[in-house]
């Protein structure tokens, strides 16, 4: 049960992050998707895999978007 | 010396790394990279042929169905590889050293570059493991992005990042491709996957095997810079520093021909794989050619017809028999020696006189009469004239689809030539014969002598290959015949 | 289960399919860049999904187990392996992309697309 409601997060903050206006809720979307992601691989039985997504796909990856988003603009336009 | 063979990947990857890491210390990185260089052909042609087993993981031969696996990442170096890499060896010390003179102090990043790029070329020639090509086909894009922004010209930046982008779109779906062959077979090793294809146990019918193709093709479309992607490879040549561009385009073909070569082992059983690489090699050539006709960039000129003679290499792997092969391969060797002449020569104009427009060019043969010579023998070698490289190559390639029965072919190929020829004449004209316009200003503006070392070194492998062909097709013969 | 393959080859797809959407349509560079990385996790997804087992084990062989009982229940390790450098690529990309856009925007003070990457050749005509 728990690997659906995974995989609805994964698809919807995936859709939810591209129609954001605020390009910071964006990045904190991503690494939503990439968290759950992370989680879903630990129920299909890769470990090892879920360790590098956890760190790269809910931690590295929104943040270097956030800092990208900061020396530019915030706002979609 | 078997030994050597992993070497030929490692020793320019802790080259970088070290220039890299001792950037600092100007003639230390520069003496390292001019001794690094300098190994690189040499190792390669030292080296004996034979496989290498990562780890010492020998295949294991399984004993229920008399299968053999093959554990560990295999590099396999025979006749073509050596060929291909002392090629690039070769040329990578060219413009290392061409890059050394020019600058007194040095980059160590844009070094780093370099020799990764080389690396990697080398590591996607060898492997035999097709997980492996992947990640070191990213490293390629990464590093051929990098030689591209490194550049000084205007908007290169631009053009990096468009190439980028294209590339982190097209090289996931190549690895959608290599995961479509991973659940077919259960293996990356790719002679495990041919032997799976060919003994039956994957139904070479199937939907599933036909998407990989596509998808891997894709991913090979973009590599080579066929079309669509043939804008954005001239693109990306026209805003390199000359030298760099000499360098890419030589990455460019050897990434080309080594998943070609992947994807011909694998999918040769299916008609429709030749018919997608005739058809995309057609294209380029004639939208190349074409395109190549309108510029007044003359870097713009030169990439455009580096993708025309992408589409001759494609063009005799597409046919399908030994002797198109060879063909194909030979000329593909000819293009990397040839164009990285042609870029270096134009790169020798562009230092000169700071202009790359041929409309504001003109009366240079007074001027640089040794660049002139030489360009004009590289451009005549490209177009396909005897007794030079190129027209052995192309005169292969047209008895190849002659013999293959497509004389529709063969026509098109010697008009195309005719056409390279017709752009390389204008061009040549319009820079060096035409009489000088009144404010170009080429006054105490030396070519570098390094320039004209390295095209004299150029020019006489051109003309070597074009009196004694036989010295390369005939070991490429032997290595098509084995993969057949 | 075999449903849990199946609905884990349809979220890789709609992951793909919603980067390529981005990555063609949305005007907006760092959102392009995302969904360049959406792809990358929807080929990630799917390459694990191949290794994945229904009712498998973790693939790890631990002291006192079977070996010929594990390699019948464990879930094929390869796949998982080859993730794992996918997902550093990835990641990499896409600090090298997002550091272009830092320096272009500097340039151009825009994220739009169609002003920071628009054709050249027409950029340097109209220098000229």
């Amino acid at each position: 049960m728990l690997d659906f409601v995974l995989m609805i997060i994964i698809v919807l903050s995936a859709i939810l992050a591209l129609i954001q206006k605020d390009l910071l809720k964006t990045a904190i979307l991503t690494g939503f998707s990439g968290g759950a992601l992370a989680v879903l691989f630990q129920i299909l039985l890769a470990p090892d895999v879920a360790l590098t997504q956890a760190i790269v796909g809910a931690a590295i990856i929104p943040i270097f978007i956030a800092l990208a988003v900061k020396k530019t603009q915030r706002s979609d336009s | 010396m078997n030994e050597l063979i992993p070497l030929m990947v490692i020793i320019p990857i802790i080259a970088a790394l070290l220039i890299s890491a001792f950037s600092k210390f100007n003639t230390i990185s520069k003496i390292l990279a001019f001794v690094v260089a300098i190994c690189l052909p040499v190792i390669a042609i030292a080296s004996n042929y034979g496989l290498h087993y990562f780890g010492g993981y020998e295949p294991i031969l399984d004993n229920v169905t008399g299968i053999t696996y093959h554990p560990a990442i295999v590099y396999s170096f025979t006749f073509l590889q050596q060929i291909f890499i002392a090629a690039t060896g070769l040329l990578a010390f060219l413009v290392i050293f061409i890059y050394l003179a020019k600058y007194r102090k040095v980059s160590g990043p844009y070094l780093f570059l370099l020799f990764m790029g080389t690396a990697s070329v080398t590591a996607m020639l060898l492997t035999d493991d097709i997980f492996h090509l992947f990640v070191f086909f990213e490293i390629l894009a990464l590093a051929q992005v990098g030689i591209v922004a490194a550049s000084s010209i205007d908007y290169s930046y631009e053009m990096a990042l468009k190439y980028m982008i294209l590339g982190s779109i097209g090289s996931p779906i190549m690895l959608l491709g290599i995961g479509f062959l991973l659940a077919l077979t259960g293996s990356v090793n790719i002679t495990d996957i041919v032997y799976a294809v060919h003994n039956g146990l994957v139904d070479s019918k199937s939907p599933v095997f036909l998407i990989s193709l596509g998808l891997i093709f894709f991913g090979w479309l973009y590599a080579s810079g066929l079309p669509p992607f043939h804008t954005i490879k001239s693109g990306i040549y026209s805003k390199a520093e000359p030298h760099g561009a000499a360098l890419l385009q030589s990455f460019t073909v050897i990434s080309m021909i080594s998943i070609v070569l992947i994807m011909f082992r694998i999918y040769s059983s299916l008609q429709i794989f030749e018919v997608l690489i005739v058809f995309f090699s057609i294209l380029a050539m004639i939208l190349g050619v074409s395109l190549a006709l309108t510029q007044t960039d003359f870097r713009r000129m030169i990439g455009f017809l580096a993708v025309g003679e992408l589409g001759f290499i494609g063009l005799g792997i597409g046919l399908g028999t030994q002797f198109s092969i060879t063909a194909g391969l030979f000329q593909a060797l000819n293009e990397i020696i040839i164009t990285a002449l042609l870029f270096i020569g134009f790169g020798a104009i562009v230092n000169a006189t700071n202009e790359v427009d041929t409309r504001k060019l003109g009366g240079l043969l007074f001027y640089h009469p040794k660049v002139a010579l030489m360009l004009l023998i590289g451009g005549l070698a490209m177009a396909g004239v005897p007794p030079l490289s190129g027209f052995q190559s192309k005169l292969m390639l047209v008895q190849a689809s002659l013999n293959c029965g497509y004389p529709e072919i063969s026509i098109l190929a010697i008009m195309v030539s005719i056409a390279t020829f017709v752009v390389f004449v204008k061009t040549y004209y319009s820079i060096f014969l035409k009489p000088k316009p009144k404010d170009l200003d080429v006054e105490n503006k030396q070519v570098p002598k390094t320039m004209i070392f390295a095209m004299a070194i150029l020019l006489i492998i051109v003309v070597l290959f074009g009196v004694y062909p036989d010295v390369v097709t005939n070991g490429i013969s032997n290595f098509v015949g084995g993969i057949l | 289960m075999a449903q849990t393959q199946l609905a884990v080859l349809f979220t890789s797809t709609a992951l793909i399919i919603i980067g390529l959407y981005s990555a063609i349509f949305i005007d907006n560079i760092i959102k392009k860049i995302i969904g360049i990385s959406f792809i990358e996790e929807g080929v990630n997804l799917f390459i694990v999904a191949i290794g994945y087992k229904s009712g498998g084990i973790v693939p790890i062989l631990m002291p006192g187990m079977d070996a010929s009982w594990f390699s019948s229940n464990s879930a094929y390790p390869l796949p998982f392996g080859l993730v794992l450098t996918s997902i550093v690529i990835g990641a990499s990309t896409l600090a090298v992309m997002l550091a272009f856009v830092m320096v272009l925007y500097k340039r151009y003070g825009t994220l739009s697309t169609k002003v920071m990457l628009a054709d050249t050749s027409k950029k340097e005509e109209y220098d000229e």
